[in-house]
């Protein structure tokens, strides 16, 4: 049983504040959806977690361990993935190259294909040639072989199509049913709610909103006014 | 017609050592994307080291060893400074720091080596290999060729064949990608400026004595290796290696001829410039129409 406990987390840029004294937890077998408006310091939070950013301030640990000084290479070694924005393939590399990187003992590329069997007709396809649904589920696929704990997923659905966002929406619940923590942040409200389990809304940097997905997307107008705030 | 040939060959051992030269910096470039102005100077170094325990009067080949582990720690902790405070830099910033690194390490080693104070360089391989069109060509010449298609061959090998080399190209591609999955990112770093390091020694330890050898003189053979680098355009080994060989031929060729031989230096600049032209001839081409 793997969790990620965030407490009193402050993170700048350029010496402004963007996060602030934010307390979030992930356990696993769970997905934590974190929404919010542009600006909000969704981004942010995951790259201070993920050691890409210093955090200013707080505690991030992982099953007890504290991580927060540590750096990426050994955060991720600690059990924590982060999937950036933006689809980060490598691309020179082809779709099995970029697997077998990622490749820890233990691991195994069928685990990849087996999650997503679209990449095995493209395995040995230039990753900078895939489509952006592919590049996607590569990048997901390319997480999981380094064996986490817990999965960070920043903004999965930008620029997809809702046929492909559905697809990894529910890649990304089947790796939670099997016993990972996810954190998901994600602008596709309705549908991050629905496969989700808790729910973070932040807004300038601090959760604003924390309770159940469910009850949430049940609630339209409450969203609407925890994103515009008032 | 035949002096010229001999001049040719001559050129032949300063070729295959632009050649390494070049094709270690396009390894350095393809693996931690930094445009390496302190190549030649990581080898002068261990050189020098070579020269210095020679002089002292140990035997020739520890001394060669710890030149080459002297080479090789220099260019492990110019890796270090690179990796460790420039790693999320800019090419342009990188490239500008490894110039003011170059310029630091001539300082430091005119200093300690006494400037342009003459010293006694081993022959590290004397003599002829074979005759060629009647023209003698030297163990060195043969050496410095076999050592750069080596580095080729083992480099092209190492990229594509091996785990490492696999992270080491991912790394290229998205360093922080790279390390998000766990790759020991200043490691692999640290491995190519190594090994870089140890091969550019050997090479000038070998090409030494056929230059006047004080440390700004071998510093700066980092010109024509760029310029090797630049015609494989920092991407093929084979090219760069070719452009090295050809480049050493034709500043020979140009020792021979009187009216051009004072000018021989430039050719490396030539090089570079007509390279520049012609890469950038598309651009050229779009901004005219």
């Amino acid at each position: 049983m793997s969790r990620l406990v965030v407490s009193n987390l402050s993170i700048n840029r350029s010496e402004l504040p963007v996060v602030s004294s934010l307390d979030i937890a992930v356990e696993s077998g769970a997905i934590s959806v974190v929404l919010g408006a542009n600006g909000a310091g969704k981004t942010t939070l995951l790259e201070g977690l993920s050691g890409i950013i210093p955090v200013a301030g707080g505690t991030i640990e992982i099953d007890g361990r504290e991580i927060q000084k540590a750096r990426p290479g050994v955060r991720s070694r600690e059990g924590l993935a982060h999937v950036e924005q933006g689809r980060t393939v490598f691309r020179q590399l082809t779709t099995e190259e970029n697997l077998r990187v990622s490749l820890h003992a233990g691991s195994d590329l069928d685990e990849a294909y087996a999650l997503f069997p679209e990449l095995v007709q493209r395995r040995h396809v230039k990753a900078s040639l895939l489509s952006g649904g592919e590049q996607q589920m590569l990048v997901i696929a390319r997480a999981l072989l380094t064996r986490p704990k817990v999965l960070l997923i920043d903004e999965m659905s930008a620029g997809l199509a809702p046929v492909i966002v559905t697809r990894l929406m529910s890649a990304v619940r089947k790796l939670a049913d099997n016993g990972l923590a996810v954190l998901l942040v994600e602008q596709f409200a309705a549908l991050a709610l629905s496969i989700g389990n808790r729910a973070y809304v932040m807004r300038r940097g601090r959760v604003v909103h924390d309770g159940d997905c469910l009850k949430l997307l049940k609630s339209p107008d409450e969203l609407h006014r925890l994103y515009l705030g008032g | 017609m035949n002096a010229l040939l001999t001049s040719a060959v001559a050129g032949l051992t300063a070729g295959g050592t632009y050649a390494l030269l070049g094709v270690c910096a396009v390894f350095t470039y393809r693996l931690v994307a930094v445009v390496n102005f302190t190549g030649a100077a990581i080898g002068t170094a261990g050189t020098f080291v070579l020269i210095a325990l020679y002089e002292a009067g140990y035997p020739i080949w520890p001394s060669v060893a710890a030149g080459i582990a002297a080479g090789t720690l220099v260019g492990v902790a110019i890796g270090y400074i690179m990796t460790r405070w420039f790693g999320e830099a800019s090419a342009s910033t990188k490239a500008a720091v490894t110039v003011a690194l170059l310029v630091g390490v001539i300082a430091i080693g005119l200093r300690l080596t006494g400037g342009q104070h003459p010293h006694n360089m081993p022959e590290l391989f004397p003599g002829s290999a074979f005759r060629m069109a009647g023209v003698e060509v030297t163990i060195a010449s043969v050496l410095t060729i076999g050592l750069a298609a080596l580095f080729t061959i083992l480099a092209d090998l190492f990229l594509n064949r091996t785990k490492v080399g696999l992270n080491l190209r991912a790394l290229a591609d998205r360093p922080m990608a790279a390390e998000l999955l766990g790759i020991r990112v200043q490691l692999l770093s640290l491995l190519v400026w190594g090994m870089t390091g140890a091969f550019t020694t050997f090479a000038l330890m070998i090409i030494a004595p056929q230059r006047s050898p004080n440390f700004m003189t071998l510093s700066l053979l980092v010109v024509p290796a760029l310029a090797a680098a630049l015609v494989g355009l920092f991407r093929s080994f084979w090219r760069t290696l070719a452009g090295g060989i050809v480049l050493g031929l034709v500043e020979g060729m140009a020792s021979s001829i009187d009216s051009v031989s004072q000018y021989r230096s430039a050719i490396p600049f030539l090089v570079v410039l007509a390279v520049l032209l012609w890469s950038q001839r598309e651009a050229r081409w779009d901004e005219a129409r």
